[in-house]
């Protein structure tokens, strides 16, 4: 027995002596200094499927960020137009029916054979061939013919004026219609079910290998960057190697980061990032003190109403729902004061911020609301962000920036008295510190939130908080994405924490807001791909028409998108809230020169096809070894 | 015969009842709640910069994804294509991940899912019942006494604490182990000791996260059985005749007491099909549990079947071979 045990002892400790590597390198036959470790979006996916051309298909796990390219790109943060694989923005015709769009030359698939014009029209014809590819139906609706003029250029005819028909092959946010290797789908018998594995790649890296089981995607550079997009454009990728991988939970991310096996992370908690910013003195996201988070990412949170429901199609209640809230305490309980407000509908971004927020201020400030029982009312508030910042101070925090940068340029101001006028003049009644519907019945809300995106959920728990003090019965109900976003499609809710507010970097805000046109309701039962919130507003239609007859660079639609946010605030279709703000946390103890808020040359948003570009502007900082960097 | 008449083929009977009717159960269950895979892929499509469909083409786009995902018809027609295409071992290609089989799927999770479960159930089985049944069996010591406080502060440990705690000591404070994965980045399957001792590594630490609570429960149940096998007249009567204590402990208590023990790991083995979820997310280990995690948040009916399917048939399986077996084990029954 005791031999047995001795044994066994001796055993387990050779497997350890063989196996112990103090802070283990992830990869460790690949010089750290090389490499650059990035979170992966869509966490654990078991694909062995890169045709991302057809629903569903994931792709911010490496693939459009290494592999793909289209023609144009536009960094939401810094507004830049980044021409790609074009050489030039697109030309279109007087009555926008022709777009002509000249590529540049010198760009190769890795597998060495030459991009070119004949890979635009095959993407668009296979697409237009193949209904069930992502792209099929808009394709079939503007394009009328697609031919390549010449080697290097491509000519649309439209089957309508369409000035923005270059946004299906421009990354404006996320991703966008990318190119696909005619040489490689041509001898595809079914493209709907065709693989692409190994995928050839455009961008300026190469699958190397990639885990089965869905936990990581190892990318190396392709030696012929040079006759990529990426190179041609801003020069060199210097990380030799991307790895995108799946850790699991925010603590394994922060512990990864922490031993330096991480370089990018997608989002943390705010919790999270306090614990890593202390473990971690290299780590950081935006701000080098509080509030920290970046918070240009192009979406706002909100709590959004069914308005074909009763009483949500009551503008004086929507209203009285909003002066309900204290927006400050929403931000200080749930977010911990990191949070900047969009009083506005759409995502206060830097570059909305300048074009939007701040010219309309004003206007903000004179806009009244007219209350029975109470009279003229001006609700705006716009002390708000200093009230925050003098709270961020008292908890002990810097605030060297404009509050008005960070917070925003205000809110809605907390005014129960005036939600209850409003309420009463619409039939409710209250007793005994509770609301009832006109019918007499207990007035009950439920919010939807989604565990998987903690704020949706933390916005919706604190704004029930809010009405239920104002005296309401709130429930919120926390549903997993499946039934999330089908109760969302269907109308199949009362109230739910979503983020229907958007942003890019360019002025036309036409292709994220057309949405919201009339002719895009559906009624509730129906699945409705846009406007999911029933809304149906001459008005709002009309500016809406109005900005698809200009071109997108016509200065005139700023105007009309201010004109636009004015009628969202009177109507008060839906409750905005806050931006959707990130701790995409990134490590600088290998690599160096992220983009921040001292230098915010580019987003920091690694899951956005725009990635690709930001990686020529990182530096190794020479404290990890590498075969490219000295060290 | 008459124990092929009475006995086996009631059974029989009784095992394609039951995974008949857990199958059917599986299959109606998802369509009943308001998950809509065609709709989770427009959602999807739509948020990955496709610009808005008008209602033609967001038409167009359902029919055609709900033809590819064999979701048309209505659900009678959906379930007799079903059962057509399971008698062919073809469960369809995944929602989410079309149009990879559902069998390549599950093929790819769940080989780490039995290898981790099947090996940490018997592991905590075996040391679990073995010190239990000692500790039943001498109850009156002190170091029994100690053993059920030790397991009694374990059991109740919500198994995720536990996990992270291990996670955080032996994968950052004390680095000795992986905190993501089934094997190291690269590595290859072979027969090698440098990949074997990969494996060993990534799934040691989630093993053992398993290994603890599971002997927490096997002891106290055990110690339980033991302790009362052993107050019973034949031990009584062999400890009188002056058997020696070992061999009362071992053929007399222990033997008795795994009975109940043995039904439980069979069930437990069973169910490994539905993988450890909380084990597989906290040690990002590659197992079914996640998968079918992701079925069920994506809608992805086919894998949700899929799954279930291999669970119900594993599970009514492990009860059928125990229900066979139990007379060769114990002598009660085969008399009966």
């Amino acid at each position: 027995m005791k031999k047995a045990g001795r044994f066994f002892i001796l055993a387990f400790a050779l497997f350890l002596a063989t196996t112990v590597v103090l802070g283990a390198p992830v990869l460790p036959n690949v010089p750290r200094g090389d490499l650059l470790i990035v979170d992966a979006l869509h966490g654990r996916l078991a694909v062995t499927d890169f045709n991302i051309w057809k629903p569903g298909t994931q792709a911010g796990n490496g693939i459009q960020q290494m592999l793909m390219d289209t023609l144009w790109y536009v960094d939401p943060t810094s507004g830049e137009w980044i021409n790609a694989l074009a050489e030039e923005p697109p030309i279109y015709n007087e009555d926008s029916t022709v777009m002509t769009v000249k590529l540049r030359k010198g760009i190769y698939w890795s597998d060495g054979v030459e991009f070119t014009a004949d890979d635009v029209v095959f993407t668009v014809k296979l697409q237009m061939e193949n209904p069930g590819f992502n792209y099929s139906g808009p394709f079939k609706t503007y394009v009328k013919n697609v031919y390549a003029k010449d080697k290097y250029t491509v000519v649309f005819e439209l089957t309508k004026p369409y000035p923005r028909f270059h946004n299906f092959f421009t990354v404006l946010i996320y991703g966008a219609c990318y190119i696909m290797p005619k040489h490689v789908f041509e001898k595809v018998e079914d493209p709907l079910k065709f693989r692409f594995d190994p995928p050839v790649s455009l961008g300026p890296y190469v699958l190397k290998d990639y885990d089965k089981a869905g936990y990581w995607w190892f990318f190396e550079r392709r030696e012929d960057w040079q006759r990529t997009s990426v190179g041609m454009v801003y020069g060199k990728p210097k990380p030799k190697y991307v790895l995108f991988i799946y850790y699991g939970t925010d603590e394994k991310k922060v512990m990864a980061q922490a031993q330096h096996q991480l370089d990018c992370i997608f989002d943390l908690t705010p919790e999270a990032w306090e614990t890593l910013r202390k473990m971690n003195p290299y780590s950081k996201v935006w701000y080098d003190d509080f509030p920290w988070a970046w918070m240009d990412d192009v979406a706002a949170r909100g709590i959004c109403f069914n308005l074909e429901k009763f009483p949500y199609n009551l503008k004086e209640v929507r209203w009285a729902l909003a002066l309900a809230i204290d927006i400050k305490e929403v931000i200080i309980s749930g977010f911990n004061g990191i949070e900047r407000m969009a009083p506005l509908h759409e995502a206060p971004t830097t570059a909305f911020t300048k074009y939007y927020d701040k010219p309309l201020k004003e206007w903000l400030k004179e806009f009244e609301l007219l209350v029975p029982g109470y009279g003229k009312f001006k609700p705006f508030d716009d002390t708000l962000p200093q009230q925050i910042a003098e709270w961020a101070k008292e908890q002990g925090y810097k605030v060297t920036m404009d509050p008005e940068d960070i917070w925003g340029i205000g809110w809605w101001k907390y005014a129960p008295d005036v939600a209850e006028k409003l309420l009463i003049s619409a039939g409710f009644k209250k007793e005994n510190g509770k609301w009832y519907l006109p019918n007499g019945e207990p007035w009950k809300i439920t919010i939807l939130g989604l565990p998987a995106e903690i704020d949706s959920v933390r916005l919706a728990f604190a704004v029930a908080d809010q009405w239920r003090k104002f005296g309401i019965d709130v429930t919120v109900q926390s549903v997993e994405a499946g039934v999330f976003w089908t109760r969302w499609a269907l109308g199949d809710f009362d109230a739910g924490s979503y983020w229907p507010a958007s942003a890019s970097g360019i002025i036309d805000i036409w292709p994220l807001y057309q949405g919201w046109h009339k002719r895009y309701y559906q009624p509730t039962g129906e699945s409705a791909a846009s406007n999911q919130i029933r809304w149906v507003n001459n008005i709002a239609s009309d500016i809406i028409d109005k900005m698809a007859t200009l071109k997108p660079d016509d200065p005139r639609l700023i105007e009309y998108s201010r004109d636009l946010f004015k009628v969202f605030v009177e109507e008060m279709p839906f409750i905005s809230t806050v931006i959707n703000k990130k701790f995409n946390a990134y490590d600088t103890y290998v690599w160096t020169n992220f983009p921040s808020a001292e230098n915010p040359y580019m987003s920091t948003a690694w899951w956005w096809g725009t990635f690709k570009f930001l990686l020529p502007f990182l530096e190794p900082t020479g404290r990890a070894p590498s075969s490219e960097y000295g060290k | 015969m008459k124990v092929l008449w009475k006995y086996i083929i009631p059974r029989i009977i009784q095992y394609l009842v039951v995974i008949f009717v857990g199958i059917t159960i599986t299959f109606f269950a998802p369509r009943f709640t308001p998950l809509d895979p065609v709709q989770m892929t427009l959602n999807r499509v739509m948020s990955y910069g496709a610009q808005y469909l008008d209602a033609e083409t967001l038409e167009h786009l359902k029919e055609t994804l709900a033809d590819l995902y064999g979701l048309k018809g209505n659900i009678f027609e959906q379930y007799v294509r079903f059962w057509k295409r399971l008698l062919k071992g073809d469960f369809g290609p995944s929602l989410v991940i079309f149009p990879t089989p559902v069998m390549e799927v599950i093929s790819t999770s769940l080989p780490w899912t039995v290898g981790l479960l099947i090996v940490s159930a018997l592991l905590s089985w075996i040391i679990g019942n073995f010190i239990g049944g000692i500790a039943g069996y001498f109850n009156e010591k002190r170091w029994a006494r100690v053993l059920s406080v030790i397991a009694a502060s374990i059991y109740p440990i919500p198994y995720y604490f536990m996990a992270i705690i291990l996670v955080i000591v032996f994968g950052y404070l004390i680095p000795v182990f992986p905190i993501f994965g089934g094997l190291s980045i690269g590595i290859q399957p072979s027969f090698s000791w440098h990949f074997v001792v990969d494996l060993l590594k990534h799934a040691f630490l989630p093993a053992l996260s398993i290994i603890i609570v599971g002997i927490g429960w096997w002891f106290l149940s055990m110690k339980a059985l033991s302790s009362s096998v052993k107050s019973e007249d034949f031990v009584v009567y062999a400890e009188i005749t002056g058997i020696p204590e070992s061999k009362i402990l071992f053929s007399y208590v222990m033997k008795n007491s795994l009975l109940p023990q043995i039904t439980n790991l069979a069930l437990q083995i069973g169910g490994i099909f539905n993988g450890a979820l909380v084990t597989e997310y906290v040690f990002s280990y590659p197992g079914m549990g996640q998968t079918l995690y992701m079925a069920v948040t994506n809608g992805d009916f086919n894998l949700m079947m899929g799954i279930s399917t291999m669970a119900v048939v594993a599970i009514a399986t492990a009860t059928l071979l125990i229900d066979l077996l139990y007379p060769l084990i114990d002598p009660r029954i085969r008399y009966q």
